[in-house]
This record gives structure tokens, C-alpha cells and sequence, in this order.
């Protein structure tokens, strides 16, 4: 067995590290403000909040961390940038419908796989709407109280302010209460989708991980069912065996959250960017596109030319270059790949053309159909 | 896992342009349908000569290197893969700086999609759908030892473009393996490009 690796060899990296501190410290003063100096926590949840902290800091760590990344920095400085403009803020409703289509509907993964997109939606869903209630509720920004001396409602608080209340028997009421189930039952559904997806697609069951792919789905499989056993206890068994399920239930559950930072789930926070990503085109589309040195066709936006050259200069790759004037980035893929083959031509001898050694005709032919020179 | 003991060895000057490659591509489980070797044409309208490209996996891939969203993965048997699904955005940095311009981005799907060296295949012990078809064998999946024997030039797995060293799992043949494959731009554009 390895040892342990030490605290001060972490390799940490200081920005990012202060920048996941301050994010951490910014919960935490949501978490006193919201329940009112923590008066309002629940001590059934404290091994949830703790657990939520820790993936926080993770999460914000590993985001600022990947935000570092030469090529990462390229887009989220131009998107920042971009949309504390006045353009920018003028086309927020614009950004908003591209956050519907992208990051709720999904649609790119529909066009990817429609098995792929109904799992995911399922998954995807069913855990924002388990992450929508469960947050705020262990953070104490939430909470439930009867409604003054009348047990027949509940008064819901929303930092420490009242937010409605309604009567226990109705709709809403069991929406509420059971708005964690719905939760569970579709993540459930999704990753079922997804294991029978998993088994029928030969290329994901060559390259995906156990660590990676299957692992994660297992824990939300191990949570969504947990979570579903409280509720049958409660409804249907009278309570039994309800302190070890809540127990197992907690374990699950903090084990997802300590592997948020670290696994798959970590591209939840990853996606906007694609956002920027789309925004950043639409601006280069506008410019223009640059001709291919080689071939003359356009094919790269002036914008992404600039920033790449930036970014090989940075990556210490600029040595790709042909000439003072002729980066290997003028170059379209096409004349790239021919450049390869022209390259082994060239070493050959130019071999590559079959009649590279033939002598010349030392007559013209000028009648092709007969073959004859004309005198 | 793909056996290091065989090799991938590509020989345009030996491609008849048949396109079975191409065909064959698209079966691979990785990327349905849709076909990752790139052939292409190399003077249409002087020579029926063509070329194909398939990924050479770059030891320091430099699409990885420039992939914002770290989601170009080489695996220990030093395959590089197309983008991981959860996190590509479709940027296109991958496919613009590509040495050998492989990489495919699709911006419907948002994602950029490569020859894998068809991995359900080979890292199952079978040859790349590619490989399997060829009938000029320019495009050849065998054990590394063999090759010699088969063939009398010799697999080259550096190249320089301008200044920078690019080394590859993948091999090109050339009668001379010793010096790194120079792809030289400077030539073809004092000519006045293709």
C-alpha cells in the first residue's frame, strides 16, 4: 500500500486555491445569513452541509484551476470580457434562449444519440431539480415551520422570511414533500437508460471507465434508491428500519458529494462554457473567415486565428512555423494532409507520381484517337 | 488495452484511391457512421494519385494541448481519443491545430470526432477497419517486426514542422528513417501553393 501522500506536496496551486477560499467563505456567509446565524440549521443535515462545503471548496478549485489552462483562459477571458459589455448585456435575452437549448434542453446531445439524450435529460433533470431542494434546505436557507398555532398548514421560510404557506393536504403539499422522490425515480430511470445503452454501444464499452463512467451512475443509482427506501419506510412499513436507511442514505450521499470535485459530474459546471464558446464564434463569423495560404479557401476565423497564434506562442509551439509570414495554422486540414503526403513524395523522390521518370514524348501526339503525331 | 506489439504503418504512394477505407470507417463502433479517414485528392486535375490520413497519436498531442476543455485524452497505450463527450464544447482548437489536420469538429453536435485507431477493434486484438480493407495495403495494422521484412522502406515516426518536433505512434514509410519527415509548406508555396 502507497503512503499517503503529504500535505505540503499537494502541489497545490496559490491562485486558485485563494480564489476556491473565497467562494468557500462566500457560501458560508450565505449559509449564516440565510439561517439566520445558523439558528435555523438542521443538526440532522450537519453531516450533508459539511459534506456540501468540502465539495464546494473542491469544485471551485478544480474549476479555477482548469480556468488557469492556457487554452481555458483564451475563451473565459474573451466571454467575461464580452458580456460585461453593453453589447453583451443587450444580448443577454439571446443568451438565455442559448442556455435553454444548450444547457437545459440538451439539444446537441439529442443530435449526438436520441438514447444518449433521454437518459442524460433524465439524470440531468431529476439530479438539478435533487440539488435544487437539497441545497437550500442543509445550507438552512429554506426551511418549514407549522404555521403558527395551526398544524393543518406549513409556512415556508426563504432566508428567514415568510414565502407562503399552504394547507398539508393539498397538491402542493405533497409536491413539496415528495419533489425528492419525482427526483430519484427519474435519475433512477436515466441511469437504467444508460447501463442498457452502455451494454448495446460497442464503442462505449471499448473505451469507457469504471472510474470514470460507471462508477458515478452506481452512486446516483445508490442515492436515488436510499432516498426512495426513507419514503417506503415512512408510507408503507410504519417507520421501520427508517434510522439505519436515513444512515445509509447520508453515507450515500456524502460520498457523491466528496466525488463531485473529482469525477464525471464535474462537467455540470464545465458546460456553460459552451456558451462563450458559441458567442466567440458568432463574433468571428462576422469578421470573416482567413484564406488557407496553401489552397486560398477560407477556412479559420480571424478571431480564433489571433487567439490560437497567441495560445501556440504561449504552449511554446510556435515553432510550427513555415516561414517569417506562413504559420502551420494558415494551413487548412486539407493542404495539411496533402503537406504529409507531399513530404513522403518529396523523401521518395517524387515517387509519388508513377510517371515522374517516364521520358518525355519526343513526339507530340496530337490525335488522341488514333495515337499518331499529326505529321 | 491496444497490444503494443503491432503497429500502424500508412503508405500513400501505395493508395489507388479505391475509398474502401472510407466505407470501412464508418462501421467503426466508435463514431457510427460516420467515416474519420480523410482521403484526399493531391492534384485532380494533373494525377489520379490520393492520400489517406488517419490520426498518427501524437505522443504530446497538441489538439489536447489546446483543447480548453481538457477533453482529449491519450490512453496508456497511447491512443489518442476523440473528445470526451461530457465535456467537449465544439470549439474547433483541435481541428485548426492539428499537425496533420485530423480532428473533425461537428458543430451540430458539438463535439470533435477522430480516428481512435478504431479502439473497439483493436483493443479487442483485431486490426482497424481501415487496415482490414485495404487492398494496396497502404494503409497496414501488423506486428512492428514484421514490417521490415514486408516492406523495403522503413517506418518513420518523427516529424518536423518548421522547427517543432512532433513524435507519433503511428508510422509513415520512407526509404530513409533516420531523419525526422520535414513537412515544408515553403516549397509548395513558392510554387504558388497546390
Amino acid at each position: 500500500m502507497k503512503p499517503p501522500v503529504p500535505l505540503h506536496r499537494l502541489d497545490l496551486q496559490a491562485r486558485p486555491l485563494i480564489r476556491a477560499s473565497l467562494t468557500l467563505m462566500g457560501v458560508v456567509a450565505s449559509v449564516v445569513v440565510g439561517s439566520r446565524g445558523g439558528r435555523w440549521l438542521d443538526p440532522a443535515l450537519l453531516g450533508y452541509l459539511l459534506s456540501a462545503l468540502f465539495a464546494i471548496f473542491g469544485i471551485a478549485y478544480r474549476y479555477w484551476s482548469w480556468v488557469e489552462r492556457p487554452a481555458t483562459a483564451m475563451y473565459f477571458h474573451h466571454s467575461v470580457a464580452r458580456l460585461l459589455t453593453p453589447r453583451g448585456l443587450l444580448e443577454l435575452p439571446r443568451l438565455a434562449l442559448l442556455a435553454l437549448d444548450q444547457l437545459f434542453l440538451q439539444r446537441f446531445i439529442e443530435r449526438r444519440s436520441i438514447k444518449r439524450w433521454g437518459a442524460h435529460a433524465l439524470i440531468a433533470w431529476g439530479c438539478l431539480l435533487a440539488f435544487a431542494v437539497t441545497f437550500p434546505l442543509v445550507f438552512g436557507w429554506v426551511r418549514f415551520t407549522s404555521h403558527g398555532l395551526d398544524v393543518s398548514r406549513y409556512q415556508a421560510w426563504v432566508f428567514g422570511f415568510p414565502a407562503g404557506d399552504f394547507p398539508l393536504d393539498s397538491p402542493v403539499a405533497w409536491l413539496t414533500f415528495h419533489v425528492l422522490d419525482v427526483a430519484a425515480v427519474m435519475v433512477i430511470a436515466g441511469c437504467v437508460l444508460a447501463f442498457v445503452r452502455r451494454r448495446q454501444d460497442e464503442g462505449d464499452m471499448a473505451t469507457q471507465r469504471f472510474d470514470l463512467d460507471i462508477a458515478p451512475l452506481l452512486l446516483l443509482l445508490a442515492v436515488s434508491i436510499t432516498g426512495l427506501m426513507l419514503t417506503a419506510s415512512e408510507k408503507f412499513l410504519h417507520g421501520r428500519n427508517f434510522g439505519t436507511l436515513a444512515y445509509l442514505h447520508e453515507l450515500t450521499v456524502i460520498l457523491l458529494l466528496l466525488s463531485l470535485p473529482f469525477g464525471k459530474l464535474f462537467h455540470i459546471v464545465q458546460r456553460p462554457a459552451q456558451l462563450g464558446v458559441s458567442f466567440y464564434k458568432a463574433d468571428g463569423e462576422a469578421d470573416g473567415r482567413l484564406p488557407c495560404k496553401a489552397c486560398g479557401d477560407p477556412f479559420i476565423r480571424a478571431n480564433q486565428r489571433r487567439d490560437l497564434g497567441e495560445l501556440f506562442s504561449r504552449l511554446e509551439l510556435d515553432a510550427a512555423r513555415h516561414s517569417k509570414d506562413v504559420h502551420h495554422l494558415d494551413l487548412c486540414p486539407k493542404c495539411k494532409r496533402r503537406l504529409l503526403a507531399k513530404a513522403q513524395s518529396v523523401r521518395l523522390g517524387g515517387g509519388f507520381d508513377p510517371f515522374h521518370d517516364l521520358p518525355e514524348p519526343v513526339v507530340p501526339i496530337d490525335d488522341p484517337t488514333t495515337m499518331r503525331p499529326s505529321s | 488495452m491496444v497490444s503494443d506489439e503491432y503497429g500502424f504503418f500508412i503508405d500513400p504512394q501505395r493508395c489507388i484511391g479505391c475509398k474502401s477505407c472510407v466505407g470501412a470507417c464508418a462501421e467503426c463502433g466508435t463514431h457510427k457512421g460516420r467515416p474519420m479517414i480523410h482521403l484526399d485528392e493531391m492534384d485532380r486535375l494533373n494525377s489520379t494519385q490520393t492520400a489517406p490520413t488517419v490520426c498518427m497519436h501524437c505522443e504530446d498531442p497538441i489538439c489536447a494541448q489546446v483543447c480548453p476543455a481538457d477533453a482529449i485524452k491519450r490512453s496508456e497505450d497511447g491512443v489518442v481519443h476523440s473528445s470526451q463527450k461530457p465535456r467537449c464544447i465544439g470549439c474547433q482548437n483541435c481541428e485548426l491545430s492539428c499537425p496533420f489536420g485530423v480532428p473533425i469538429v461537428f458543430s451540430g453536435l458539438e463535439q470533435m470526432l477522430k480516428c481512435d485507431l478504431c479502439y473497439d477493434r483493436t483493443s479487442e486484438g483485431h486490426k482497424p477497419m481501415c487496415a482490414t480493407v485495404c487492398p494496396s495495403q497502404a494503409l497496414l495494422y501488423v506486428p512492428k517486426h514484421e514490417i521490415s521484412a514486408m516492406r523495403q522502406n522503413k517506418p518513420v515516426r518523427e516529424f518536423t514542422v518548421g522547427a517543432l518536433k512532433v513524435k507519433t505512434r503511428n508510422a509513415l514509410m520512407v526509404p530513409d528513417p533516420d531523419k525526422p519527415l520535414h513537412l515544408d509548406a515553403a516549397l509548395l508555396l513558392a510554387e504558388g501553393g497546390w
